[in-house]
């Protein structure tokens, strides 16, 4: 009896990842199909193994100016969560000025908000600031919409570290400003790197933002450049979409499996504290 | 230490309160007024009061929207949740190669959904897609139907794909909840002669609660907000039926109804805050016994 229900657990985890792997390996028979093959003749699981496809996808796509965009935002907009949430969440968790407290209580409530609430009049803002198809503008809102939990996670860290770190260096005559930076900033790594990588793939995805603020197809990201390059063929051209997908996917996977031990510790350590 | 000497550490949470508000907070304050104008982006705005509200919910597309969100939501949250708990109660028994299996699931949940719409898209158009033609090859090709040019079939593939998309997301938070159950619990509770399910309902149901509200919220918040997959698959068809609030928000403001998409975004905000508020109220931490 105990055999029976252990061997149905593998039969259910294994049918579990194959639905998971499934859309990408068709994914890949689908990109390496030739251009004439559209109605699957012969045994539709073997493709042509047609590369063509992967060339003339990443040339028309423009995926790897989007690629380029999408990795500058991602990476300035991270440096900056780090930078200011780390330093706030910092003077938030040791001392207790009513401002301290204002803002952390702001960064609470408003952290249940979507961004597509304000994008609107973000939009106008943004026009006024000329920070519309800019990768700085695209950047500060991509950090803008990830303080108050980077905040968060980082205020939750810094209680659990004890006070006497940079007591002592306070002593010796330094300010707590840079005992911040000497002593309690290098001991962050933890959840800065949960907090990089909980964002990061988020800002690397981001769609619904780069619709308003990345028009120009000099400046699309990923998913952008993705959409506007399907939308001109109208559902033809099937091994071109999928070959640019696989392009589109490859780095995101690359960086899942390189960080996944430190992804899934991030996620559920930034989730559960709260 | 009790030294009243005022450093730059004061300031520490300025820079991001700075960049928070002139992103976020200014902008959301600025939309509530700019919510009771007939502003078309360009022109001078005139103030209308409340028309933007009640031209709101005179539009059949509007209301649609509504519907079409809150189906999606009622449809994604509580199954991402049960899939996601029946996920981690399997991944939390003693079997070789859990990392693997975890590392599977979760994978879909860091692409793009915009994209993951796509590849779905390749896999389920119909009459042309891969399972189709899979179906076709097998005599079988009449079971696929044309899903989008039905409104219940278009969200159940929404639906679908979106739970496909993030049940493993809603597992990994579950699994730490489940391993942070003391075992000595789950010995006791055999040792009073409680069966298994009554093991799960008295014993770890009650101590899932932090991981439940967290998936739940997030959830809610996820799914009434949904975007990218919805653009990706089926693009809002048939017509405007399948299109949600968000995408709403954003044709709005791109045919130049500025005014009124941010008061369409007021009303979503309220849309989302409720259920929020209401699903945290009833998840709250209740002191041990």
């Amino acid at each position: 009896m105990r055999k029976l229900s252990k061997v149905s657990i593998y039969l259910c985890v294994i049918f579990i990842c194959l639905l998971c792997l499934i859309p990408f390996l068709v994914l890949i028979i689908l990109s390496l199909n030739s251009p004439q093959r559209v109605f699957y003749e012969g045994n539709m699981f073997i493709p042509d193994f047609y590369l063509k496809n992967f060339a003339e996808g990443w040339v028309k796509s423009n995926i790897g100016s989007a690629m380029i965009n999408s990795a500058f935002i991602t990476a300035l907009a991270l440096i900056i969560i780090v930078l200011l949430c780390s330093m706030a969440a910092y003077t938030i968790a040791r001392f207790k000025y009513r401002f301290n407290t204002l803002i952390f209580a702001v960064f609470i409530s408003c952290m249940m908000i979507p961004g597509i609430i304000n994008t609107v009049p973000l939009y106008t803002l943004m026009i006024k600031l000329h920070a519309v198809n800019t990768l700085w503008g695209m950047a500060l809102v991509c950090a803008a919409l990830a303080i108050p939990q980077s905040t968060f996670v980082f205020h939750g860290f810094i209680k659990s570290l004890p006070r006497e770190l940079e007591e002592s260096a306070i002593i010796d005559g330094c300010s707590w400003f840079s005992s911040f930076w000497r002593i309690v900033f290098p001991l962050l790594k933890p959840a800065a790197s949960a907090i990089i990588i909980l964002n990061g793939f988020g800002i690397w995805n981001n769609y619904s933002q780069a619709v308003f603020f990345l028009q120009d197809s000099k400046k699309h990201n990923v998913p952008q450049a993705l959409s506007v390059y399907f939308q001109q063929f109208a559902g033809a051209k099937w091994n071109l979409m999928a070959a640019t997908a696989v392009i589109a996917i490859v780095p995101v996977i690359l960086a899942f499996l390189l960080f996944q031990k430190n992804l899934i510790r991030g996620l559920t350590e930034g989730a559960l504290k709260g | 230490m009790k030294e009243k000497r005022i450093g730059l550490h004061t300031f520490m949470a300025i820079p991001a309160f700075i960049l928070y508000s002139i992103f976020f907070l200014y902008p959301l304050a600025k939309g509530i007024g700019m919510s009771l104008t007939d502003w078309d982006g360009i022109t001078k705005a005139h103030f209308v009061g409340l028309d933007n509200f009640i031209q709101f919910f005179k539009d059949k597309r509007a209301v649609n929207d509504i519907r079409t969100t809150l189906i999606f939501a009622m449809g994604s949250a509580p199954l991402l949740n049960i899939v996601g708990l029946g996920y981690a109660l399997l991944m939390d028994s003693k079997i070789k190669g859990k990392g693997i299996a975890r590392m599977l699931i979760y994978l879909p949940a860091v692409i793009s959904p915009l994209i993951m719409g796509y590849i779905w898209y390749l896999l389920l158009q119909p009459g042309r897609g891969f399972v189709f033609h899979f179906l076709d090859n097998l005599g079988r090709g009449a079971w696929f139907g044309n899903w989008t040019a039905s409104y219940a079939n278009s969200m159940l593939v929404l639906v679908l794909v979106n739970v496909w998309q993030y049940a493993g997301m809603t597992m990994v938070i579950y699994l730490a909840g489940l391993q942070a159950v003391p075992l000595e619990l789950y010995e006791a509770a055999r040792m009073d002669g409680a069966t298994a399910p009554k093991r799960f309902r008295y014993v770890t149901l009650p101590l899932l609660i932090p991981s439940i509200r967290i998936n739940v919220v997030t959830n809610i918040i996820g799914s009434l907000s949904v975007f990218d997959i919805i653009m990706s698959l089926t693009g809002g068809g048939p017509g405007y039926k399948t299109e949600s609030l968000s995408i709403y928000i954003m044709r709005m403001c791109y045919g130049s109804k500025t005014g009124y998409s941010t008061a369409v975004a007021l009303i979503m905000f309220f849309i989302i805050l409720i259920p929020v508020l209401v699903s945290m109220r009833l998840t709250k931490a209740k002191p041990m016994e």
